[in-house]
């Protein structure tokens, strides 16, 4: 069995919306590389970004900060972090933590 | 049409069980207020798509941050809490919560994850085949083990040297958090368990090989999470002294008969079961 490793996928969709698409398991190991994806898309003009997690199996508690830092990122710069197709697992992590309420989940 | 995994979590999360579970999955929890969560999600989106009753079981070990608290609040009609009066070691914990048990299945799992729960049913599958114990395993061959430090490499090899050459326990990976047993099985080996640390899954093996069971090895995917609490050297040192100490133990009668009793039932969600001491024998 192999561990699937989070990678990134970044797709531009209009000059200021990007979707950056997330494989495999979300933990504290892969916080950076998501963070370093995230604020190059802002730095660059894209201020709404989708987050695409449909093949994401689980995200611990680190990548949850995580997401909630780059939304807040987002919406500072007027724009919104949107997360789109949670997979089921994600989406009960998301309910337990009461986060599904302080995202846009598409 | 088949449930989603979406309608058979929300089903276990709201309804309580008419009967007793097919599954407990016991999470041992010592101050994992912060990783604890994510946790429950996981497992219990992934065991509820399984189409059996079952129940959680969260033991904790005397934590002073918030994580019996946030596990409580969930209101999740299927969680049980088992709440310690003080810390006494992972051991312990997981003793109670596999007492505690219900089901005719039993799983213990580490609280951080890091054994993927998804391989849930690559243990069990073994269980079916006539195997009493199964146990995760990151050095059988298939396993797949990512960040995992130096430290904890060296240290995993030496224990396997020492448990194979002096226990002649067949098991590469004695120390996984992620081992299953079959209910008869479960209950014979943590009521006669004595060490309530970091060593306890060694005396459980070494029980279980006394005892004549069938202990198979399943390779799992494994991830260090960080922020693990386990000190590869302090763990080393406590390690060496319980391999005599069950050794001893043994050598003077002491797993001949069960040392702790059954707890009382758990009937009703979310409830709350203060400890005590529940020890007979000695560890020391």
């Amino acid at each position: 069995m192999n561990i699937e490793t989070l990678t990134l996928d970044a797709t531009d969709d209009g000059p200021a919306a990007v979707e950056l698409q997330i494989e495999g398991r979300f933990d504290a190991h892969e916080i950076e590389l998501f963070r370093t994806a995230v604020d190059t898309k802002l730095d660059s003009g894209h201020n709404h970004i989708r987050i695409e997690l449909s093949a994401v199996e689980f995200v611990d508690s680190s990548a949850l900060a995580e997401l909630v830092r780059g939304m807040k990122r987002c919406r500072e710069d007027g724009g919104d972090l949107v997360l789109a197709s949670p997979s089921d697992p994600v989406r009960v992590i998301l309910e337990l933590t009461k986060l599904d309420a302080a995202f846009v989940i598409d | 049409m088949k449930p989603t995994t979406l309608d058979s979590y929300r089903t276990w999360a709201t309804t309580p069980l008419e009967g007793p579970p097919h599954y407990s999955v016991v999470i041992p929890a010592y101050n994992e207020a912060e990783r604890i969560l994510p946790t429950i999600g996981a497992i219990a989106a992934q065991v509820s798509l399984l189409g059996e009753p079952w129940e959680l079981i969260v033991a904790d070990d005397g934590s002073t941050d918030e994580t019996v608290s946030l596990v409580q609040d969930l209101g999740l009609a299927n969680l049980h809490v088992l709440v310690a009066d003080r810390n006494r070691g992972k051991g312990s914990a997981v003793r109670r919560g596999v007492l505690a048990a219900r089901g005719q299945i039993i799983l213990f799992a580490d609280a951080d994850q890091s054994t993927p729960i998804e391989q849930f049913q690559a243990l069990e599958a073994q269980l079916l085949n006539g195997a009493d114990v199964v146990v995760g395993s990151r050095a059988a061959a298939g396993s797949d083990v990512a960040n995992k430090s130096m430290s904890r490499k060296i240290f995993s090899t030496g224990l396997s040297v020492i448990v194979r050459g002096v226990f002649r326990i067949p098991v590469a990976d004695t120390q996984c958090g992620f081992k299953m047993f079959t209910a008869d099985a479960a209950r014979k080996l943590f009521r006669r368990q004595l060490i309530d640390e970091f060593s306890f899954d060694l005396e459980i093996l070494y029980l279980a090989r006394k005892f004549g069971m069938s202990t198979e090895e399943v390779p799992v995917s494994w991830i260090d999470a960080p922020g693990s609490k386990v000190d590869a050297a302090k763990v080393a040192i406590e390690f060496l002294r319980d391999l005599s100490i069950i050794r001893w133990n043994d050598i003077c009668g002491r797993y001949e008969a069960d040392n702790h009793e059954l707890p009382p039932s758990i009937g009703t969600p979310q409830q709350t079961l203060a400890t005590s001491s529940q020890t007979r024998g000695s560890t020391s």
